[in-house]
């Protein structure tokens, strides 16, 4: 009876409604913050904001610049495509291998691993705008110090960022394997650590050897997480902004340009020249487009709405 | 015999090539910081730069750099540093309040709507935040909010919310409802409860939200270049990225990085103190998955 009273609307209202009193400074701040700008920018990204003369006087052009970036400008919006793509899986599957591969060495008994761990965790310790700026030296051509370190074992210089488009990646690759590589390393540990020693034990009496309790313990116990973290990592290096804007800022050419770069350079970058704000709304809204629909795969093949929910 | 040798071989090989692995690790990590702490003692400017600058003699260090950055740089650090404190100090006080008040009603309360809420805030969070910037300009130029405190404070305070708020709701999750019952049953109201009882017991995961909602505004440059236009309005960020920009190649390099050691020095302290709550609150939802 008193399970039946507990379902009506009207009981759970009376009793749960201070929970919306709670919700109500978020909601606001979420609708002024996000949902609204949401919407401005597909406004704009449906005007002529910002291109050519209608600096001041824009209007509504329909999907005009959609059919643009699709049909003229098909060739830069593939490359931002590609690179996008290229840059966010490119990254998670080295953000696996190394956390994957540091953390099974790490769970072991090993002398020192308490100070492998500390040191390995620093790098997330500073904040990533400023370690990026001084990778960006770094990597530079001229008076670089990796450069410097490479000369002295005999090798010549090597124009990292704007040689080619192979080394400007291996430039952002390195550096945001830099930048993560600790917090896929302690997940992962941690997840191993959390693997029943029992198993390990039987599987040792059953004359396993390392491979193969490796493939089939640690893997297949791992695999949610890996799972989980890869996509998540996926969407977050989609949209990771500072490595490419301050450390090859797209270049060269547009080789190394994403959809968030390209966006806020065609906004605010062109100093000097107009700023295309219409052209910067059309690749936002692409890459919200392409962000949902991959979001739409974390929730269909992850728990994480169930996870939030419980 | 042989094959126990064999493996006692086969063990030492395998722990001597852990070290190995982890030792590289070690070096990759210490690298970069390494290299600015070492140029921040040195007067070499960049255009002088070689590896032997890794191996400097201790008479050749010196404070040279942080003496200019902190006291003869224009804007003036102090400033900077004001700046930053208040941008991104505000920012972490509302961003700690919201993730606090969302963590509560999405944990202790199963109201009508609580699914469609989190599918709300689930989709909000996926516009990636960068590409606000150029909406909320025009909005924020509109209200004249442009390069002012509150113009730049206001978007800020939204930035960690929604990921806060779930960390939040998922640490409140593993607090037992009888504690607020016996607040209640002590003659506490719900509010009272709420605000004495359930947060007080928060605080590790509460001191977590505020980290995150501080450190992206402290460290934010996208959103500052394009907001902030005048020089007593300037942060950290915008002050350590013109410095760096400006670099010709003659002045000491060690200006640059002395810069972002005293600039990373709070966030790297903070991260130390608070580092098993990070972690932890960090990992958690992934290590669950």
């Amino acid at each position: 009876m008193a399970d039946l009273r507990d379902q009506t609307l009207g009981f759970r209202l009376r009793r749960e409604w201070p929970a919306y009193i709670y919700l109500v400074p978020t909601t606001l701040v979420l609708l002024f913050l996000n949902a609204y700008p949401i919407a401005y920018t597909v406004y704009i990204s449906l005007t002529n904001f910002g291109i050519g003369r209608n600096y001041f006087t824009y209007q509504y052009i329909g999907l005009t610049n959609y059919t643009y970036a699709l049909t003229t400008g098909a060739t830069t919006s593939l490359t931002l495509v590609e690179n996008s793509f290229f840059w966010a899986g490119g990254c998670v599957a080295l953000f696996l291998l190394v956390g994957l591969g540091l953390a099974s060495v790490m769970n072991q008994d090993l002398r020192g691993k308490t100070i492998y761990r500390t040191v390995i965790l620093l790098p997330w310790a500073f904040p990533a705008f400023i370690t990026i700026l001084v990778w960006a030296n770094m990597w530079g051509y001229e008076y670089g110090i990796i450069n410097a370190m490479l000369g002295t074992i005999g090798i010549h210089k090597v124009d990292w960022i704007l040689g080619g488009a192979d080394t400007a990646w291996v430039t952002l690759f390195v550096t945001n394997v830099w930048l993560s590589f600790p917090f896929y390393t302690v997940v992962f540990l941690a997840t191993m650590q959390a693997i029943p020693k029992d198993l390990y034990e039987a599987a040792s009496i059953d004359g396993a050897g390392t491979l193969s309790k490796f493939g089939r313990i640690t893997l297949p116990y791992l695999m949610p997480t890996v799972v989980f973290v890869g996509l998540m990592g996926f969407l977050f290096t989609f949209n990771n902004f500072y490595p490419i804007y301050l450390i090859t800022n797209g270049g060269p050419g547009i080789a190394t340009q994403i959809f968030i770069t390209e966006s806020y350079s065609q906004a605010f970058g062109a100093v000097g020249s107009h700023p295309a704000y219409a052209t910067a709304a059309v690749y936002s809204v692409l890459d919200f487009l392409i962000i949902s629909a991959l979001t739409m795969v974390v929730i269909w093949r992850t728990d994480l709405t169930r996870n939030w929910l419980k | 015999m042989r094959t126990r040798r064999a493996r006692r071989a086969s063990r030492i090989a395998k722990r001597i090539a852990s070290h190995a692995v982890l030792i590289l690790a070690c070096l990759f990590a210490v690298f970069p910081i390494y290299f600015i702490a070492v140029t921040s003692f040195s007067t070499i400017p960049i255009a002088g730069i070689t590896a032997s600058i890794l191996v400097p003699k201790p008479s050749e260090l010196t404070l040279s750099s942080y003496d200019f950055v902190l006291f003869h740089y224009y804007p003036s650090f102090v400033s900077l540093l004001t700046n930053s404190l208040i941008f991104a100090g505000s920012a972490a006080a509302i961003g700690l309040l919201l993730a606090a008040f969302t963590g509560y009603a999405l944990s202790k309360f199963n109201f009508p709507g609580r699914r469609t809420f989190v599918y709300f805030i689930l989709l909000i969070s996926l516009f990636p935040s960068f590409l606000l910037i150029l909406p909320l300009y025009f909005t924020f130029k509109d209200l004249g909010l442009i390069d002012t405190y509150l113009g730049l404070i206001i978007p800020y305070s939204a930035g960690a919310v929604v990921f806060s708020g779930i960390l939040v709701k998922n640490y409140m999750d593993s607090i037992p409802d009888d504690i607020e019952e016996a607040a209640l049953i002590d003659g506490l109201g719900r509010t009272e409860a709420f605000f004495r009882v359930l947060l007080p017991l928060c605080y590790p995961i509460l001191g977590l939200a505020a980290f995150l909602a501080f450190i992206g505004p402290y460290t934010d440059y996208a959103m500052a270049n394009v907001f902030i236009t005048s020089n007593n309005l300037w942060t950290l960020a915008l002050g350590l990225y013109h410095l760096n920009s400006t670099d010709t190649g003659v002045q000491p390099y060690g200006l640059v990085t002395a810069f972002a050691i005293v600039m990373s020095l709070p966030i790297v302290v903070a991260y130390m103190v608070f580092q098993r709550y990070i972690i932890g609150g960090l990992t958690l939802g992934s290590v669950r998955g």
